[in-house]
């Protein structure tokens, strides 16, 4: 049959030559391991021995999508592609799901009922399927007549929830009438999203203007922003970041009144240090940024949450104690020998 | 008739329609997307919306997807999504045609 929808097994070595050299000749040349291995299938279509479609999915995300549409309609065999790939997810029940592409693909997917989320000057984010992101505004608690509120927002990981953390937010409690907070939602961390959302909820239990909710698949999460969780060059966490700070002054900040974002400045990680330029220079004016200065110990080290990983691994939870408030350091003494065999299992520390 | 849980039927097919029915609150909400959404849109709406009502499904969000679809595709679709969604396929509805 023409145009049949394979699978293609990229295990296989000639298979995946194959398919790489097509996706370079449509100037799509990032094969990172990183990347790669996060395929869950591919599919794509032949004509007789040539390659001429190709999709990919990894989790929820949509991934290498080519196609050559030499000698027949345009849009017939990308529709088939997406198509297939979209109709395998609903199958597992993967009814939610996002691709990034280049800016000129954009009206493409939105034809098959895509909606843009953002878009930067060379590349799109967009979403499909439900609950999609008004799904996701629409469950946020909000306070009484908010639009007239001094509303501020601050994302965090919170791995774990430090006194670092805690000291951002008193600034931002101190000057606003709302803060919310943002817990990142991608369970990629030592302490898991259960964990890192109950810390930081018994973190701020005592300030009565702080709302704490899920990053949900909208801020700093493997869709929107793998880089945070992986090693990756520079210049790709711009391009990644800068998409991410978008969403967060169309989308988020304007449906909750959001004016000014907080960040803690960042002497340590460089990924976080980009992302912070990007904010500060995409965010405004629509939304402030707000960089408060790290606290620091009576020693005058930065605190942060790497800090607190390695002193768990090292087995030093008497310095930790200086480092966290009470109810994360209650939680780390209960758990130690969870997390450390987690450590152990191979759990990444020293990223974020 | 309760959505129980997301359900999908149709594909992006020409003369096709894709039909995604979730649990909603608020009476019927219909997101469509056509090409021919200005001659027919509100005709696709007041199918899929009849059709749902004939099944028994009050509260749903409903995202369509419509590659030109005629009337008797958009009303078979919608009855597969929604006994997908109320977990009742294996009473077809026979009668709602």
């Amino acid at each position: 049959m023409e145009n049949a929808i394979v699978d293609l097994y990229l295990n296989n070595p000639q298979v995946k030559q194959q398919w790489r050299d097509f996706l370079t000749s449509l100037d799509i040349t990032n094969f990172n391991d990183n990347e790669v291995d996060k395929i869950d299938f591919t599919i794509g279509i032949y004509d007789g021995d040539h390659l001429v479609a190709t999709g990919s999915a990894a989790g929820n995300v949509l991934k290498y999508i080519g196609v050559c549409n030499k000698g027949v309609t345009p849009g017939a065999r990308f529709n088939a592609i997406v198509g297939e790939l979209v109709n395998r997810l609903f199958q597992q029940h993967v009814f939610h799901q996002f691709v990034f592409t280049k800016l000129k693909y954009s009206e493409s997917f939105q034809h098959i009922g895509f909606s843009e989320l953002t878009h930067s000057d060379t590349a799109a984010f967009l979403e499909n399927g439900s609950p999609d992101v008004n799904d996701y505004l629409a469950d946020l608690p909000r306070v009484a007549e908010q639009a007239s509120r001094r509303v501020a927002g601050i994302v965090m990981n919170a791995n774990p929830f430090t006194l670092g953390h805690r000291y951002l937010v008193d600034q931002a409690a101190k000057e606003n009438d709302v803060v919310y907070v943002f817990v990142v939602n991608t369970d990629a961390s030592l302490f898991t999203t259960a964990e890192r959302f109950d810390l930081v909820k018994a973190g701020v239990a005592d300030l009565t203007n702080v709302i704490v909710v899920d990053g949900g698949e909208y801020m700093v999460s493997y869709a929107t922003f793998p880089a945070y969780f992986l090693p990756t060059p520079d210049q790709t966490v711009r391009y990644q970041t800068t998409l991410d700070a978008r969403i967060f002054r169309n989308v988020i900040a304007p449906a909750l009144h959001i004016q000014t974002r907080y960040v803690g400045s960042e002497p340590v990680s460089r990924t976080t240090g980009i992302y912070n330029e990007v904010l500060q220079a995409e965010l405004p004016p629509v939304v402030g940024v707000k960089v408060v200065d790290r606290n620091t110990t009576a020693h005058d080290d930065y605190i942060t949450a790497t800090a607190v990983r390695r002193l768990i691994r090292d087995d030093d939870l008497e310095q930790v104690q200086a480092l966290v408030p009470a109810s994360t350091y209650d939680f780390i003494v209960a758990h130690k020998t969870v997390l450390q065999a987690r450590i152990q299992k191979g759990m990444n520390i020293d990223g974020n | 008739m309760e959505i129980k849980e997301t359900a999908v039927a149709g594909t992006l097919e020409s003369s096709d329609i894709q039909i995604m029915v979730s649990e909603g609150t608020n009476g019927i909400a219909i997101d469509l997307q056509s090409d021919v959404e200005k001659q027919f849109g509100d005709q696709i709406r007041s199918v899929i919306t009849e059709t749902l009502n004939k099944l028994g499904v009050t509260d749903a969000k409903v995202k369509a997807v419509d590659k030109g679809a005629l009337d008797c595709v958009v009303k078979a679709r919608t009855i597969a999504a929604a006994q997908r969604a109320t977990d009742t396929t294996d009473q077809p509805a026979w009668e709602v045609l």
